[in-house]
C-alpha cells in the first residue's frame, strides 16, 4: 500500500442521529478499526440529521453508509457494517 | 443531461461502481441494514428515519415518570430517558453506549446482561444494587421485547425500590431489637431523653410498678442506693446516661411487690440510634438478691463461727484447768481431757453436718453412746427424744451425756453385761422447761462418791441452774438417776 504512506487514509461514516442502525454502525466500525486496521485510518462521523446538506458530497442515499475517501478510488459500504469480512474486503481492494 | 449523454460521460469503471452502489443500497434496504434515507427535496436534503411508528417510543419514554431505557438486540443502549438520567444522577445524554454498564459493578453487570438477553424473548425482572453519590440504591428492572421498526430490542424500566427495602430492613431491625430486648435475662428498661420509660422487657416488668411505660423512671421503679441513699436517685442515673455518661455497676435495693428481687446491680448506657445524638438511655438491672442473701447469711455465719470458736476455746481452757485440778496423774488427765474434748468435737461435727440447725437430743445422745451401742444392744433404750435443740444446748448436752456415759462405762450400768440404761422424755415442767431422765439399772451396787469430781460439776452446771434449767444427779444404789432440765429457749418442743 505505497499510496497509503503518501496520503492519509480516511473513512467517513454517515449516520442519522441515534437510530439503532447508526449506533450499530459506529460500534461495528470502532470494533473493526481497533481489531483489524490498527489505526491506519482516520475516521470522521457525520450526523446527517444535523447537517443533511453534507449528504451531497458523496451522494449518500441510505444511512448508515461508510465512505472510504482516501486512498482513491472512493468506495461506499452501505449498511450497519455488521459483516466484518465484507468491510475488510472493500477496504483492502486497493492493497 | 439525458441517460445516454450521462452514460457516455462516465467511464466504464465509474458506471460499474454506480451500479454496484445502487445494488448495494437495495440489498441493504431489503436486509434491514439501514434505518434512514436521504431525500432531496428541491435545493436541500432531508433525512427520514425508517423507524416507522417506533420512533415515537422516545417521545413516549420521555413522558414517563419512571426511568426507562431502550437497548438493541446486541445490548447496546439506544436511548435513556430523562427520568433514568436523574435517577442515576447523570447529566441528560451522558448515558450512552457503555456508560450505563459502567456504573454497575461486576456482579450487577452480569445480572443486567442476563436480563437483556432474557428480555429479548419475554418479560423479565431483576434487581440491581448500585451506589449513587453517598447512598446505596436498589432498583427493580423490568425488561420486555420491543419492536423499533427495523430492529428488535429490549425496553427496560428502572423502579427505585431502595426506600421499600430500607423500610423493610428497618422493620426487620426493629423486630430483631425487640426480640433481643425480650430475650434478655436481665431486666432492661429504655428511657427517652426526658427520663420517661419507653420500652421494657418481661424481666423488668416483674420489678417495676404497674404499667411503667410512660412513667418517669423513678416512678416506674423504686431504688435505694445503700452507699449514697441521700445523694443519688434513679432519676440521676438516667439523667447521666441520657446525657452521654455511662453508669456501671451500682448496687441498689429495690422496693417491689416481687419477693424474689430485693437487690439489683444497675448499669445505664446512652442510647444512640443514629449519628452522635443521644436518644435516651438503656438501663439494665441484674438481680443480686440471691447473692446478697448469701452474703448476708455468710456474714451471719462468720459472726456466729467467731462467737462459737471463742466460746469453745474458753470452754476448752476451763475443761483443761478443771480436769487438771481433779486428776492425780498425767495419764488420768490425758484420758479425761481427751474424752471431754472428743465429746465436744463429736457434738460440733453433728452441728456442722446439720448446718448448726435442727439437731435433735436423740442425735447428741446417739453419738456419745455410739461406741457402746453395739455391745450393749438391747440394753440401751431411748424414748421421745426426737426434740430439736439449739446449738448451745446441743454442746452442753453433749458434755453432760459424755460425763454420764463415761461414769456408766467406768462404774455404772454399762460396766457390766446385765446393766441397762434408759433415757426418756418426762415432759414439760414449769416455765416451759423440758425434763428428760437418764436412769441406770441392773449394774453394780452404787455408792455415792466421797468427793465431787469435775465430771459431776460439769453435769450439774452445764445447763445452768435454777428453775429454768439444770440437772439433778442421784447416786441410787440401783443405779445413777439424772434428771436434765432444758430451759424453754434451748429446745423447740411443741
Amino acid at each position: 500500500m505505497s499510496e497509503a504512506s503518501n496520503h492519509p487514509a480516511k473513512l467517513v461514516l454517515y449516520v442519522a442521529g441515534e437510530t439503532p442502525k447508526s449506533l450499530a454502525a459506529i460500534r461495528n466500525l470502532e470494533k473493526i478499526c481497533s481489531e483489524h486496521l490498527g489505526g491506519k485510518y482516520t475516521v470522521e462521523v457525520i450526523d446527517l440529521k444535523k447537517q443533511p446538506q453534507l449528504a451531497r458530497e458523496h451522494g449518500i442515499v441510505a444511512i448508515p453508509t461508510l465512505v472510504k475517501e482516501l486512498p482513491v478510488p472512493i468506495r461506499k459500504i452501505i449498511g450497519d457494517l455488521s459483516d466484518t469480512q465484507k468491510v475488510l474486503v472493500h477496504l483492502s481492494v486497493e492493497e | 443531461m439525458t441517460v445516454v449523454s450521462l452514460v457516455s460521460a462516465l467511464s466504464r469503471d465509474e458506471l460499474e461502481a454506480r451500479l454496484y452502489e445502487a445494488e448495494e443500497t437495495l440489498r441493504a434496504i431489503r436486509e434491514g441494514e439501514i434505518d434512514a434515507v436521504v431525500i432531496k427535496g428541491g435545493a436541500t436534503e432531508q433525512v427520514f428515519t425508517l423507524e416507522g411508528g417506533g420512533h415515537s417510543y422516545r417521545t413516549f419514554m420521555e413522558a414517563m415518570d419512571i426511568g426507562a431505557a431502550a437497548f438493541d438486540a446486541d445490548g447496546q443502549l439506544l436511548y435513556a430517558n430523562q427520568a433514568l438520567c436523574k435517577l442515576l444522577d447523570r447529566p441528560a445524554g451522558e448515558l450512552s453506549g457503555q456508560a450505563l454498564l459502567g456504573v454497575l459493578d461486576a456482579v450487577n453487570q452480569t445480572t443486567f446482561r442476563r436480563l437483556l438477553t432474557q428480555a429479548l424473548k419475554e418479560r423479565q425482572s431483576a434487581e440491581i444494587h448500585l451506589r449513587i453519590g453517598d447512598t446505596d440504591r436498589s432498583f427493580l428492572l423490568t425488561g420486555a421485547p420491543i419492536d423499533f421498526g427495523v430492529v428488535n430490542g429490549v425496553a427496560i424500566t428502572f423502579t427505585d425500590i431502595s426506600e421499600r427495602e430500607q423500610t423493610a430492613a428497618a422493620r426487620e431491625s426493629e423486630r430483631l431489637a425487640r426480640s433481643v430486648l425480650a430475650s434478655a435475662n436481665e431486666a432492661v428498661i429504655v428511657c427517652d431523653r426526658a427520663g420517661i420509660v419507653t420500652h421494657i422487657n418481661a424481666a423488668a416488668e416483674r420489678i417495676c410498678a404497674e404499667t411503667p411505660v410512660g412513667k418517669q423512671f423513678e416512678q416506674a421503679i423504686e431504688l435505694t442506693f445503700a452507699d449514697a441513699a441521700e445523694l443519688m436517685t434513679g432519676a440521676d442515673i438516667v439523667a447521666m446516661a441520657a446525657g452521654g455518661t455511662p453508669v456501671q455497676g451500682l448496687e441498689a435495693a429495690v422496693t417491689t411487690s416481687s419477693t424474689d428481687v430485693t437487690d439489683v446491680l444497675i448499669s445505664a448506657a446512652p442510647l444512640i440510634v443514629s449519628g452522635d445524638r443521644t436518644q435516651g438511655c438503656v438501663v439494665t438491672l441484674i438481680n443480686l438478691s440471691q447473692r446478697k442473701a448469701a452474703e448476708r447469711r455468710q456474714a451471719l455465719l462468720m459472726g456466729e463461727l467467731d462467737h462459737r470458736v471463742k466460746n469453745t476455746l474458753a470452754m476448752v481452757l476451763a475443761i483443761s484447768a478443771r480436769t487438771a485440778s481433779h486428776e492425780r496423774t498425767i495419764e488420768d488427765f490425758q484420758k479425761s481431757f481427751s474424752g471431754r474434748i472428743q465429746a465436744l468435737a463429736a457434738t460440733h461435727t453433728l452441728l456442722s453436718n446439720a448446718s448448726w440447725e435442727n439437731l435433735q437430743i436423740k442425735d447428741v445422745l446417739s453419738v456419745e453412746l455410739a461406741p457402746y451401742a453395739t455391745l450393749s444392744s438391747g440394753r440401751i433404750s431411748m424414748e421421745g427424744l426426737d426434740i430439736p435443740v439449739d446449738s448451745k444446748t446441743a454442746v452442753s448436752l453433749g458434755l453432760v451425756f459424755h460425763e454420764l456415759t463415761t461414769n456408766a462405762v467406768k462404774y455404772g450400768a454399762l460396766s457390766t453385761r446385765s446393766g441397762k440404761l434408759s433415757v426418756r422424755r418426762i415432759g414439760l415442767v414449769e416455765d416451759g422447761a423440758l425434763l428428760i431422765e437418764w436412769e441406770e439399772s441392773g449394774g453394780p451396787l452404787v455408792t455415792p462418791p466421797t468427793s465431787s469430781g469435775f465430771g459431776q460439776t460439769l453435769i450439774s452446771r452445764s445447763l445452768g441452774s435454777g428453775s429454768n434449767g439444770g440437772t439433778r444427779l442421784e447416786f441410787r444404789p440401783t443405779g445413777v438417776l439424772c434428771q436434765i432440765s432444758i430451759p424453754k429457749y434451748g429446745h423447740f418442743h411443741t
